[in-house]
């Protein structure tokens, strides 16, 4: 998940560093009195390039897909919620001796 | 006794035999709804700052949307290798989810893209 976030941010600059591209391209056009009708050619494959890093990101970071399949490999360990209604404390760890008695006699 | 279970982590809808109703482990389809929200999401962010960087206006834009939420739909599928019965319950989710909200985040994201670009 590291590497999909870098992957991510990575995308995301290069899209950032097109927009400050094509600012300065209209910029120059606004010298050059003409019309913006795209931006450079350099500019659509830079767009390109992090789109595609951004689409990466999107599949692999937020987290794979489990099983619906209650009998598939994956699903075969059962847990039960944590709950106060399975916590049982009348188990034979009553026979140890107190730790406060112990630390009390150090 | 305490390692013979044969019932699962999940809530399972039907547990009859007679009827043959599919169970499934609810918990997990939760879990692959939220990644399959995630993912749309970000993409329609995506999406509108590419249509705003561009400088698409009306139709076209909308038109990527489209383009851009086909592609993130075959990416998921892909994502889930092909067997979308093993991880969904119904090809519409893996389609449509998600496809209202993102048009909202799509067009909030166009308006700044288009308005930082092309008109500050």
């Amino acid at each position: 998940m590291g590497l999909g976030v870098i992957i991510g941010v990575f995308g995301v600059l290069i899209l950032s560093h097109a927009a400050y591209s094509t600012i300065q391209y209209r910029g120059l056009l606004k010298i050059m009195e003409e019309e913006f009708s795209g931006p450079p050619m350099n500019v659509v494959l830079e767009l390109l390039l992090g789109f595609v890093f951004c689409i990466w990101a999107a599949l692999t970071v937020p987290g794979k897909f489990l099983s619906i399949h209650p009998d598939s490999e994956e699903n075969r360990i059962v847990s039960l919620s944590a709950n106060l209604d399975f916590m049982i404390f009348n188990h034979r760890a009553k026979a140890f001796p107190l730790e406060i008695d112990m630390k009390l006699k150090h | 006794m305490a390692g013979h279970s044969d019932s699962n982590s999940s809530e399972k809808k039907s547990s009859e035999a007679m009827n043959d109703v599919p169970t499934f482990s609810a918990e997990n389809l939760q879990n692959n709804m939220k990644v399959i929200y995630y993912s749309r999401t970000f993409m329609s962010i995506i999406g509108g700052v590419l249509a705003g960087i561009l400088g698409f206006t009306g139709f076209m834009g909308f038109v990527l949307y489209l383009l851009v939420m086909a592609i993130t739909s075959i990416g998921l599928i892909a994502k889930a290798k092909f067997s979308v019965h093993a991880y969904f319950d119904s090809w519409n989710r893996i389609i449509l989810d998600g496809f209202m909200g993102g048009l909202m985040s799509f067009v909030l994201f166009w308006t700044f893209a288009y308005d930082i670009v092309h008109i500050f």
